[in-house]
């Protein structure tokens, strides 16, 4: 006979919590109103700029604090893997356990598509992926995009006008009531910058990690052929074995060997366009996220922006997987030699 | 016509010109469909090349679904950037 004593013990208050939690929800939604939050492409400034020589200002922008605290997790990850794995235990438990079996996943994926050259992709891959993973689930945690600094609001943001919640010396918590229709080109007031935001709906951050991967997937082209790489976008093959005297077998006769160098050219136009193809998917999708859960937060502010919060998790981790595959799947083509 | 009209009607048409350009995410949503279609039939076809099938029909998708993501950001900086 089953010995239910052993069984897990009844959790009824988590329920109690939940409606507690909901409950609150409603209450908060019905005295201040979610406001709609003013959504711009650039990124917002938090700091000064910080002028050097050659490259010229650099701003704080709350999507470079997004990336920092997304490198102080992944640091902290992977100093907890390290640490699991010194002690010398073969069995990961916990979260470094959790962490190996992704790798394990990724690893898998990368060696059933590169079958040599999987050592030196993996790490760019699972590097991609984990960090635009990150930065894409940042947007669920409640906090990001909502809490930021009251400040003088300059042309063309809208104003809003505060209620103070809290008020310790200079320190004071307000929360954002309504917000002011503007009142002509002379409208002062306080306008809102949201400390962290999330770091794909910055174009600077796509496009890096985009030029980073179409640069990468050159430089193993090149580690896998030589520089004779090149001749996959320089194709003067054909043409050089239409002039040459000698009797070799030409393949299908000189049109098709002019036609080699626009093909090759078009190759190199396709490179490109695959800078801007992976910059603007992960930016469109996740900025279209984000603007989405603003407006559903602010329609109806209680339960309807939970099931778009659903889909944001799924698209952002669909969005880091391809990201990640797109890569992967380059790279190795990359690595394929052109000779048929 | 007064500047009071002309801004008004500029705002109108910048409303409607985003939504013309969201019409083109009838292909991508085409495109996902029929992939969706030969990738289960795939997969009906040849369970044990189920995952293989899965990863090229996602791989696929990401790229179809790009198109419409770029006409989705036309759609957005039309709206909110100038």
């Amino acid at each position: 006979m089953p010995n239910n004593q052993n069984s897990k013990p009844k959790r009824r208050s988590s329920k109690w919590l939940l409606l507690l939690i909901i409950a609150a929800n409603i209450l908060a939604s019905w005295a201040i109103k979610p406001i709609m939050p003013y959504v711009q492409v650039p990124a917002e400034n938090l700091a000064g700029p910080l002028r050097l020589p050659v490259m010229g200002d650099i701003y704080l922008t709350n999507t470079i604090v997004a990336i920092l605290i997304a490198d102080v997790l992944l640091f902290a990850f992977a100093f907890i893997v390290h640490r699991q794995l010194r002690s010398g235990d073969l069995v990961p438990h916990g979260l470094s356990g959790a962490i190996e079996a992704i790798l394990e996943a990724l690893y898998n994926l990368v060696s059933e598509t590169a079958h040599k050259w999987a050592e030196w992709i993996f790490p760019w891959v699972a590097s991609l992926v984990l960090v635009v993973l990150v930065v894409n689930w940042m947007e669920l945690i409640p906090g990001v995009d909502s809490i930021g600094f009251l400040h003088e609001a300059h042309e063309g943001v809208p104003v809003y006008e505060t209620q103070s919640l809290l008020q310790m010396g200079s320190f004071n918590l307000s929360t954002i009531t309504a917000e002011i229709e503007p009142l002509g080109e002379e409208a002062h007031g306080i306008g809102f910058t949201p400390f962290v935001r999330v770091a794909s709906t910055d174009l600077n951050f796509t496009i890096a990690l985009a030029v980073t991967s179409v640069v990468m997937t050159q430089v193993l082209g090149v580690k896998a052929a030589g520089v004779s790489y090149f001749k996959k976008f320089f194709n003067f093959d054909g043409v050089m074995a239409v002039f040459s005297k000698t009797k070799e077998k030409k393949q299908f006769g000189p049109i098709f060997a002019f036609t080699d160098i626009f093909v090759g050219l078009l190759e190199l136009i396709s490179e490109f366009a695959r800078i801007i193809s992976f910059a603007f998917r992960l930016f469109g999708n996740i900025f279209a996220g984000s603007v989405l859960l603003f407006v559903m937060g602010s329609l109806v502010p209680v339960l309807v922006q939970s099931i778009f919060l659903f889909l944001e998790l799924f698209v952002g981790l669909i969005q880091a997987i391809v990201f990640g595959m797109l890569t992967l799947v380059f790279m190795s083509m990359a690595t394929i030699s052109h000779e048929a | 016509m007064t500047p009071d009209v002309a801004e008004k009607l500029v705002t109108g048409i910048k409303y409607l010109s985003a939504a013309i350009a969201m019409l083109s995410a009838i292909g991508p949503g085409l495109a996902i469909g029929i992939l969706s279609y030969a990738a289960l039939q795939g997969i009906s076809r040849n369970p044990e090349a189920g995952g293989q099938i899965q990863i090229n029909m996602i791989l696929a998708i990401a790229f179809a679904e790009a198109i419409a993501i770029y006409a989705l950001v036309v759609a957005m900086l039309i709206l909110f950037v100038g």
